[in-house]
């Protein structure tokens, strides 16, 4: 916004008004422009003065002041909910970038019949998260899953119920949610591994370095854009995460593994309060802004300081 | 919509005086969230009758209560509301009656006299400012307990009559490799199990006046801790694998032996029907165990949205009385698993179950509701399954931390 109008404003040069390239393009971009600004800012100061009001079932404009937040910060459900995404963040961005990057490494080796491990590692990325929810709520399930059938086989004390288990649930989310996404961080870890300069792997190669250090200590300081793409993705993920939940664990045992985003749903519309849900809504977006802005601010700076990798 | 509009325009048209307003088929779309099999069978029954009275009937099913009431909300306020949409009674509806989206359909419930004939509780809930808003079409019971009769013969046991004879009775079946309780872990069903003890512990006027007044006293009191602790007891006979289980799994699990009793509403019956068995015979239905008798009712219900045109009230109206004929009162709920919502249908064509309930409701101390969908606000009711939830699947809360979670939750709600 910083440098328009000048450029459309200004006559070229032989004095008579022309019709600019870029004006076609800033035209483009309006509708987008409303877009963004309608629904994305205009609807952020919406769900926020909503969340002043005592609304229920329908927007009513009768303003409570900070009452839905002081209801919100009461409910146990909610604190559960938000110590739940910093674990499933913590453990699924962790478990993406980690496994996606080592299988990417070993494709990246030459390994025999790559397209086929590609093709296996990607093809859960095409199932939503609803089915991959309810095939893992059968895996995990101990009366049907994993533990029953290593059991039948004879290991009778196998135990494998975190599913069920108040405190082992939330566990189960990162699980399921690794082995649908680590396919899509591999096919971007094995992108940037491929477009690594192949002179450095001959130059280390020539002073006799490890293939190990390389990856650790050359590569991977290289693949600092990759890694960034990577974590912003899945962050969004993780903050969007209500299907794989309700799919999943429907947020039980109890409400042990719930989600904000399911916290916020299940107010709004099963339970009509509009209100408490919006509030909810508005917390988890100024703990999201807190959490990855300085990550983002740091990570851009970084590559304009370096003159943009 | 267009159709709609079509019928707009006619009405209109009819009114300036031609006198053919009674020849043409009154219109009514009915939004609703009954798409299951029987769901779809019941309310087809009401469909025939609609249509068999002239009126033309225009099925709108959305999957799932809380979208379709939330599609409802949103068609009102966009100015295209659905001539009948089901919905909840209680608080909800009349926040949309205080918005005056709602049309009411006095003139069919004071000829028929549905004062009278349907339950106090139910009227209370049907109606906002003495204006009937809502038609209750059926009842359903929730404190249900379904069992299998060779699980229990098997083992020596007959079906408890108190909490205390059931936790023994429990343990028999536990040795006899049955597991006692089959139970769906959801919220809801946790939460029905819950009621049910707080009705048996507690006692009818107990459960009545803690979910009408909320009061933080009853919430803390002696009673409430002897329930919390009962329900507590309760843990150990439900198997490992029912979190997040369905009900009808649970039912299924019933009617095979594998566990022998469910507490869940009567629309179980619907499930084991299902399984060609008939509700009485192998598989037993009995309330729960409980000091005094009762019934926790849960209701059914279809409002009217606000509409200018007179076409579109006289459907209405026409669908009103529909609903609750006698002869389609019985056919819709003998689908339904469900009882009448008129107290004076004969109920000699009902199963067993069906007609104990019919019989117990005839006293009308006996009544009471649920906290599911009507008898308390939806925020209350939401608090309520989440403090039990948590309570129930917790390892290691005590039943005083269980009851002061719960008394918590409620008194932020309400």
């Amino acid at each position: 916004m910083a440098e328009p109008a000048q450029g459309a404003l200004k006559t070229s040069h032989d004095g008579r008004w022309r019709w600019r390239p870029q004006w076609t393009a800033r035209m483009a971009l309006i509708p987008a422009m409303t877009i963004t600004i309608v629904c994305f800012y205009g609807f952020i100061i919406w769900t926020f003065v909503i969340s002043l009001t005592r609304s229920r079932l329908l927007p009513v404009y009768k303003f409570t002041g900070f009452d839905q937040y002081v209801r919100l910060f009461a409910n146990e459900r909610w604190w559960t909910a938000m110590q739940n995404i910093a674990i499933h963040g913590f453990l699924f961005i962790g478990g993406c970038i980690v496994f996606g990057y080592l299988l990417a490494i070993l494709i990246d080796r030459g390994i025999k019949a790559e397209g086929m491990f590609r093709t296996v590692f990607m093809l859960p990325l095409s199932m939503s998260f609803i089915v991959t929810g309810v095939i893992w709520q059968w895996v995990m399930n101990p009366g049907l899953g994993l533990q029953d059938a290593v059991r039948e086989l004879g290991w009778t004390t196998f135990e494998f119920n975190w599913i069920v288990r108040q405190d082992r649930a939330i566990y189960t989310l990162a699980i399921a949610g690794i082995w649908q996404q680590v396919g899509l961080c591999m096919a971007l870890f094995l992108a940037g591994l491929r477009n690594v300069d192949p002179n450095i792997w001959k130059a280390s190669r020539v002073d006799g370095i490890p293939v190990w250090r390389v990856y650790l200590h050359v590569i991977t300081p290289m693949m600092r854009t990759v890694f960034f793409t990577v974590f912003i993705l899945m962050s969004a993920i993780v903050m969007k995460a209500y299907d794989l939940v309700v799919a999943l664990t429907g947020g039980g045992p109890g409400f042990s593994s719930d989600l904000p985003a399911k916290f916020v749903v299940d107010h709004i519309l099963n339970r009509q309060e509009l209100g408490l849900g919006a509030a909810g809504a508005f917390v988890l977006l100024c703990t999201v802004i807190a959490v990855i802005s300085p990550y983002i601010h740091f990570e851009l700076r970084k590559a304009r300081d370096g003159g943009g990798h | 919509m267009k159709k709609f509009s079509k019928v707009a325009a006619l009405a209109t048209f009819l009114s300036a005086g031609v006198s053919v307003g009674a020849l043409h088929a009154q219109t009514a779309e009915v939004l609703h969230w009954w798409t299951s099999g029987s769901e779809q069978a019941a309310l087809g029954e009401i469909r025939a009758a609609f249509e068999a009275q002239g009126g033309k009937w225009v099925d709108t099913p959305i999957a799932g209560g809380g979208n379709a009431r939330a599609a409802a909300v949103n068609r009102m306020l966009g100015g295209d509301p659905a001539t009948v949409f089901q919905f909840s009674i209680g608080q909800q509806l009349r926040e949309l009656a205080d918005q005056g989206l709602l049309a009411d359909v006095n003139a069919v419930a004071e000829e028929e006299n549905w004062d009278e004939k349907l339950p106090p509780l139910i009227v209370q809930a049907a109606k906002y400012d003495g204006d009937y808003i809502a038609a209750p079409i059926n009842i359903h019971g929730e404190n249900w307990m379904f069992y299998n009769k060779e699980a229990l013969e098997k083992a020596g046991i007959e079906v408890p009559k108190s909490w205390p004879e059931f936790v023994d009775a429990a343990k028999k079946l536990e040795d006899d490799g049955v597991i006692p309780i089959g139970l769906g872990g959801q919220p809801w069903q946790e939460r029905i199990l819950f009621n049910s003890v707080l009705l048996g512990v507690g006692g009818r006027e107990f459960y009545a006046k803690l979910y009408s007044t909320l009061d933080d006293e009853l919430l803390a009191s002696d009673t409430m801790r002897k329930v919390f602790e009962t329900f507590a007891a309760l843990k150990p006979f439900v198997d490992e694998a029912s979190p997040g289980r369905n009900w009808n799994e649970a039912t299924n699990m019933v009617i095979r032996g594998d566990a022998a009793f469910q507490f869940m509403g009567d629309w179980a019956k619907g499930e084991i029907i299902a399984a060609g068995v008939e509700p009485g015979t192998t598989v037993g239905c009995a309330f729960a165990p409980a000091i005094d008798t009762a019934y926790i009712m849960t209701v059914d219900a279809f409002a009217f949205s606000a509409m200018d045109s007179e076409e579109a009230q006289a459907a209405q109206e026409k669908m009103a009385h529909v609903m609750l004929e006698p002869d389609v009162q019985i056919a819709f709920n003998k689908k339904k698993g469900s009882i009448p919502a008129l107290l004076d249908v004969p109920g000699d064509s009902f199963d067993v179950c069906a007609q104990k309930a019919m019989a117990t409701l005839q006293d009308k101390k006996t009544h009471l509701v649920s906290t599911g969908l009507f008898g308390v606000p939806s925020a209350v009711s939401g608090a309520i399954d989440d403090s039990i939830s948590n309570f129930w699947n917790s390892a290691d809360m005590s039943p005083e931390q269980g009851q002061e979670e719960f008394r918590q939750a409620i008194s932020y709600a309400k």
